[in-house]
């Protein structure tokens, strides 16, 4: 026992005292912390553990297939690989390059390079060396890499149009999704989103539902499977399988494509619309010039891209979907508006010169000596316009409008590629956007299809299948039906119907009948180089004047192109019973009788011949043995023989 | 020169024997960077420690006390050439190379500033101490203290600092030279902030007082220690099944963050029987120097106490992200060698003043 205390040491350990209640209060705030993290935050720490060692990996869903109506291919995916360099990992330099350079046939250029990449590896750990090579490549690759390492192959799926061009507005191209997109449509930075054509519109049933697996990591980022990550995993791992787009079925026929793409050969730029006039069907429809749709879905090079750019004739426009001035393929409208509204006899003949004066301008017609006096079936036979100026001046430009408006002209049809709405002009249109305001005039000018009126092809393809159809104007169809990959129907889309003409049947069928004449007059039609040797075509010409506004410096070649007149056919065949619209447009193509009404009796002869009989040759051939008894009393069905 | 203990402390001893065997099942199954079986080479360190232990537990404390000169002029001449050849880990010369094996002299140093300051204590012992012996205290621990510091290793300097104070507490000094001193120290910090620290010292100090600065930076360590402790729960999540540390989220889990290991994988319960062996063990190390016969174990016993409690608060705060990351280990637990040496002879003096303190000359 201690001898003696000092006065200091009994201090000493009153202070010790309070050091050991400060130290044990200090533990107990310890102990507090750890209550505070272990039981207060267990709920919110564990998640953020969780985020630490799960990884949420995305499995892209492939997309739809997309066929035409006989079942052909317009766009799939196709597995690509691609080759990769990992300069670090080769082993022998100079004989993994000599190798290499007899695999993907690499120039001594090329070998010069890549060895230069291989030694001096420290900043490039991945290199793509080439694109899209062959399976034999692959396995000769594969067997390179077996030996000397250095190599990664990857596949990538890209997408494939087995029709190339022809027809490419219409199926469409992908493309990369902005960092808009991705936020927006929740996309993956590597997942193509339809850009044009079928692919855009229909983007939405062809993108399937993405997968997503779940999955337990390291603090590298790599799956593990070691006792923990078991453990975890049997409470977060999950796998959710992704579900493949929808193929869809189109209206068009890629056979139909490739006629209507061969019949614009000749011409720089224009479109063909081809409708089944039953139901509002896209059989086809082409724009030229075209692209190639497998290039625009990949990589695309610079040069591509420029090429494209600088075209003139603007590849990458769809036409069949722009609006331009219909001439007198728009007298259609104007002959069933003035019957309606009474202010026509289609039977009563008027006098049709080569000019006609109103106020004080003089409207010309195209033939400058006039066409006489003309009923309704001779004037739209020779396309006398100043019959229809007159009609023009009785109707007056808005009541014209009512019944372009009724065709379902000025209105979109398809929204597709930016589908263009085209013009009917009304009063208050050219109150806004002429110079001076309405004239008089303007009236006139519409009544032939001219002045501010502008229709694009496909619009004039559902006003044309109106009159085939005796007066049911349809919803262009582009989509028959969707399917799952196995080929089991799950939506069937049938035709829509705009609306019925409000118009009297009887005036409907004088305008058919008038059309008929229009292709096959002998005297008079300016269609007449349509007309078929099966059966009778209907249809109507036109040459629409284009004042060209803007003289830039174009070449020559250019130039003279854009000072011709846009060339118009839309007609319908067979002209009893229809059963195909066609609309030729060439822009800047001369004229509707001499360039458009050729190809389209290209169009009809190879669709009879091609694809399927339109025109019953059998009947008509009894009908032309008991033709002379038969004619006269038939009055509707006149039978001709070229 | 050696005394066999009259009394051994065996309330020490059991705490001891417990913490050493948490230690080695703890590391067990661990491997390491570039270490197998983490816990044979911990117990290969416990066998070189033990003698240790057993030595300085059987020390003569007056000769001790004789030799504190002589100690406090070599652990500051070992200072002295760390600064000259010590071998450069992480930016910072801490470490000296024997060749077979690796030791930090600021452990020494800070055995060596307890055994100086409890021998000074000793010899000089005044009511209340005036300005001049504050001056000379001063000059003892700032030579060790700034050697340290221009490691650099700024928790070995706090962690002197901190000793030396705590081990004054039991002291009278004369008061307006202490107010004087510690207002003098509040005006100088900002010159220390700015001129003294470096940048990712500073940074880190920052980090705790905004824990949201950088997670992925600085903070990460402490971000991802509170969610290794969180995790643990109540009950823990079983050894070797702690996603934390399994999963390699959490640095430096075997060393300086082995705390937070010991939450996640045994829970608060694992955890809280940890705190309470070390209250324990500090506790029965001030109930030695309660005991103690003399100034000198007074203060040698409080100030190993202090070291273990400032080691245990500095490195547990940090690991629950309420003190600034420091390199502080964690007495006993953390994996490591010097600072198992240095736990063990400081605790072997204890127990030797334990021992002795009923022998009087």
């Amino acid at each position: 026992m201690p001898t003696f205390i000092s006065a200091s040491s009994i201090d000493q350990r009153k202070r010790l005292l309070g050091i050991s209640a400060c130290m044990t209060l200090a533990f107990a705030l310890l102990f507090l912390r750890l209550v505070q993290l272990q039981v207060l935050r267990y709920d919110e720490l564990s998640a953020k553990a969780q985020d630490n060692y799960t990884r949420d990996q995305v499995i892209v869903a492939d997309r739809g297939t997309i066929y035409d109506r006989k079942g052909r291919v317009l766009a799939t995916n196709r597995p690509t690989f691609d080759a990769y360099l990992l300069p670090r990992k080769v082993s022998n330099t100079r004989s993994f390059v000599s190798q290499i350079s007899v695999i993907l046939e690499l120039d001594a250029l090329d070998r010069l390079e890549l060895t230069e990449l291989i030694n001096s590896s420290g900043s490039i750990r991945k290199k793509r060396l080439a694109e899209d090579i062959s399976k034999s490549q692959v396995a000769a690759l594969e067997a390179l890499n077996a030996r000397l390492g250095g190599l990664s192959i990857k596949v990538r799926y890209q997408r494939l149009y087995p029709e190339g061009e022809v027809g490419a507005h219409l199926v469409g191209y992908l493309g990369n999704p902005n960092a808009k997109e991705v936020r927006e449509r929740k996309l993956y930075p590597n997942q193509m989103v339809g850009r044009y054509g079928a692919e855009r519109l229909y983007d939405h049933l062809l993108q399937g539902q993405h997968g997503v697996e779940r999955f337990v990591v390291n603090v590298k980022g790599k799956k593990v499977n070691e006792p923990w990550a078991q453990a975890v995993s049997e409470r977060v791992a999950y796998r959710k399988p992704p579900s493949r787009g929808r193929d869809l079925v189109l209206s068009v026929d890629a056979h139909v494509q490739s006629i209507l793409y061969r019949a614009l050969d000749g011409y720089e730029s224009g479109s063909i619309v081809l409708m089944d006039p039953r139901t509002g069907e896209l059989l086809g429809s082409v724009s030229k010039p075209s692209f190639d749709p497998n290039v625009w879905s990949g990589r695309l090079t610079k040069e591509v891209k420029r090429s494209i750019d600088e075209n003139p004739y603007k590849p990458l426009i769809d036409k069949s979907v722009n609006s331009f001035f219909p001439g007198s393929i728009y007298k259609v409208v104007t002959a069933l508006a003035a019957m309606e509204e009474g202010v026509l006899d289609p039977e009563q003949p008027i006098e049709s010169p080569g000019a006609y004066e109103y106020g004080n301008r003089v409207f010309h017609c195209h033939k400058l000596s006039g066409h006489g006096r003309v009923d309704l079936n001779g004037a739209m036979a020779a396309s006398a316009d100043v019959y229809f100026y007159k009609l023009g001046e009785r109707l007056g430009i808005d009541t014209l409008a009512r019944y372009a408006q009724h065709f379902g002209l000025g209105e979109r049809m398809i929204s597709m590629n930016g589908e263009s709405k085209g013009v009917v002009p009304t009063k208050e249109y050219h109150d806004q956007h002429t110079k001076g305001g309405f004239q008089y005039g303007l009236s006139l000018s519409s009544a032939i299809g001219q002045g501010a009126v502008r229709t694009s092809p496909l619009q004039m393809a559902v006003s044309f299948s109106a009159l085939a159809n005796h007066g049911i104007v349809y919803q262009p169809q582009l989509l028959l039906n969707t399917q799952s990959a196995n080929g089991e129907r799950l939506e069937t889309f049938k035709p829509q119907i705009k609306r019925r003409l409000d118009a009297n049947p009887y005036h409907v069928n004088m305008i058919r009948k008038s059309l008929e004449r229009a292709v096959n007059d002998r005297r008079r039609a300016t269609g007449y180089r349509a007309a078929v040797p099966m059966g009778k075509v209907a249809g109507k010409t036109g040459t629409a004047q284009v004042k060209t506004i803007v003289r830039g410096h174009h070449k020559q070649r250019e130039q003279r192109w854009r000072d011709r007149d846009h060339a118009w056919f839309a007609g319908f065949a067979p002209f009893e019973s229809p059963r195909l619209t066609v609309i030729v447009f060439l822009e800047h193509g001369g004229s509707g009788g001499k360039d458009a009404a050729p190809i389209a009796r290209r169009v009809i002869e190879g669709y009879h011949q091609e694809i399927e009989p339109i025109f019953d040759t059998q009947a008509q051939l009894r009908l032309d043995q008991y033709a002379p008894q038969q004619r006269g009393d038939q009055g509707e069905i006149e039978l001709r023989s070229f | 020169m050696f005394k066999r203990p009259q009394k051994l402390h065996w309330i020490l001893i059991v705490c001891l024997l417990l913490l050493c065997s948490i230690s080695v099942y703890n590391l067990e199954g661990t491997t390491g960077p570039h270490i197998k079986d983490m816990y044979l080479k911990q117990l290969k360190w416990l066998l070189i420690a033990s003698p240790a232990l057993v030595l300085s537990s059987c020390i003569n404390l007056h000769m001790l006390r004789r030799l504190a000169p002589v100690i406090y002029i070599t652990f500051n001449s070992l200072l002295l050439s760390v600064l000259l050849m010590g071998k450069v880990v992480n930016g910072s010369r801490r470490w000296i190379d024997l060749g077979f094996f690796n030791f930090q002299p600021s452990e020494i140093a800070k055995i060596g500033l307890i055994i100086t300051l409890s021998t000074w204590f000793q010899r000089y012992p005044k009511p209340v101490y005036e300005f001049y012996d504050i001056c000379l205290l001063g000059m003892i621990l700032g030579l060790p203290m700034s050697l340290v510091f221009l490691e650099p290793d700024l928790g070995h300097t706090l962690m002197l600092m901190l000793i030396a104070v705590s081990m004054f507490c039991i002291e009278r000094f004369h008061r307006k030279s202490l107010i004087g001193l510690i207002i003098g120290g509040v005006t100088l910090s900002p010159l220390v902030w700015t001129f003294m620290l470096k940048r990712y010292q500073r940074e880190r100090i920052l980090t705790l007082i905004d824990g949201k600065v950088d997670t992925l930076g600085a903070g990460w360590h402490s971000h991802q220690a509170e969610i290794s402790i969180g995790t643990g729960g109540i009950l823990g999540q079983g050894k070797g099944m702690g996603t934390q540390v399994a999963g390699g989220f959490l640095p430096e889990n075997h060393t300086d963050f082995v705390f937070a290991k010991l939450s996640e994988e045994n829970g608060l319960l694992g955890a809280s029987l940890i705190l309470g062996l070390y209250l324990l063990t500090i506790l029965s190390i001030l109930y030695t120097a309660h005991t103690a016969r003399d100034r000198f174990g007074r203060h040698l016993a409080l100030g190993v106490a202090s070291m273990f409690f400032w080691h245990i608060m500095m490195n547990i705060g940090m690991v629950v992200n309420l003190l600034p990351v420091t390199g502080v280990t964690l007495p006993i637990l953390s994996y490591g060698g010097t600072s198992l040496v240095t736990v063990f002879i400081t605790l072997g003096l204890v127990i030797a003043i334990h021992g002795q303190r009923q022998i009087f000359e």
